[in-house]
């Protein structure tokens, strides 16, 4: 993790505070349900690879599911900073976070190796 | 960070299977967009953020992830829920009559003190209903356990089920509290912070 580092995605710039935390709330992009307050998370930079959000493609069949490689999340050390989250079933070691209203994802990531890591991925996310 | 909510609750649901538990707990949205990798894994929990009397509550819904099809649902299950749901469905008498199984299975293996509310899911099915309101009122009252008919589907009851459980657990919290600090013991004595303005159906009768 690089906490000083620019964030790669576009315009996320704005989004990291000084402190570098987030500047704004953390919101499903579908429904707007509210993943994160404002200031709750950290800017983290990982190479993380999430399966990909849209319907019906992909899957667990294939050995190389749809998916993205991201560089940009948000961080909390505690899974009751969320407001809103789901937790997937297991998949092999991680869990994956979704919304917890419409429950589209996954927007995030977590490992049971490391009980104090959550990731939200900024670009699956909208902010407001 | 420092804490930034009142109080945290663990709450499960349990019921038959295919009474609708999972879309009752884990959508307060009908309107869900499972991609196929998400309901391939499928969800293990939630986390919701609700407020109430101006506290902010962190709940942590569990379901039981088809374990009761084996009747396996057992003490490691239950440990440290504050709140349970039990669940049938309108449509089907026997998810019905076994939610007395499931209240005994509650009062084997879950801590005594914790909070039931019975749910008669479905109701948007009127016309497949094979088990009357009155039949679970009844059953409820049997039990003195609260009641509510939801529908999952047509967002009916199902954030009041939540709050209304969240309500009893923090009400049970409160209540334990000032009964346990004998007065004179210095620590600081909750005392009649709610008879607030927004109590229209807040019940507690006491602190």
């Amino acid at each position: 993790m690089e906490p000083a580092a620019a964030p790669r995605s576009p315009g996320a710039g704005d989004l990291v505070c000084a402190r570098g935390r987030n500047r704004k709330a953390v919101l499903c992009q579908r429904c707007g349900s509210r993943v994160l307050l404002p200031g709750a998370a950290t800017f983290a930079r990982r190479e993380l690879f999430l399966p990909s959000m849209k319907k019906k493609t992909a899957l667990l069949a294939s050995n190389s599911p749809d998916g993205d490689m991201l560089q940009d999340h948000w961080l909390v050390d505690d899974m009751f900073s969320f407001e809103n989250i789901g937790f997937t079933k297991d998949v092999g070691n991680v869990k994956f976070l979704i919304c917890a209203d419409c429950e589209i994802g996954p927007i995030g990531w977590h490992c049971l190796d490391d009980k104090k890591s959550f990731y939200i991925a900024l670009d699956r996310v909208s902010h407001e | 960070m420092a804490k930034t909510y009142d109080y945290l609750f663990k709450l499960l649901l349990i019921g038959d299977s295919g009474v609708g538990k999972t879309c009752l707990l884990f959508r307060f949205s009908e309107d869900a967009f499972n991609t196929t990798f998400i309901s391939t894994i499928g969800i293990d929990f939630k986390i919701r953020t609700i407020e109430l009397d101006g506290k902010k509550i962190k709940l942590q819904i569990w379901d039981t992830a088809g374990q009761e099809r084996f009747r396996t649902i057992t003490t490691a299950y239950y440990r440290g829920a504050m709140g349970i749901m039990l669940v049938y469905d309108i449509t089907n008498e026997k998810s019905f009559d076994n939610i007395k199984n499931w209240i005994r299975n509650i009062e084997e293996h879950a801590s005594s003190d914790v909070e039931r509310m019975i749910l008669g899911n479905k109701c948007d099915m009127n016309e497949k209903r094979q088990v009357s309101k009155e039949k679970g009122e009844k059953l409820a009252i049997d039990y003195g356990i609260k009641f509510l008919e939801t529908s999952a589907k047509s967002s009916i009851n199902v954030e009041e089920a939540f709050f209304t459980l969240a309500r009893d657990i923090m009400t049970k919290l409160n209540r334990k509290m000032n009964d346990n600090s004998s007065p004179g013991a210095g620590g600081p004595v909750k005392i009649t912070e709610n008879r607030s303005k927004k109590s229209s159906f807040f019940r507690c009768t006491l602190l």
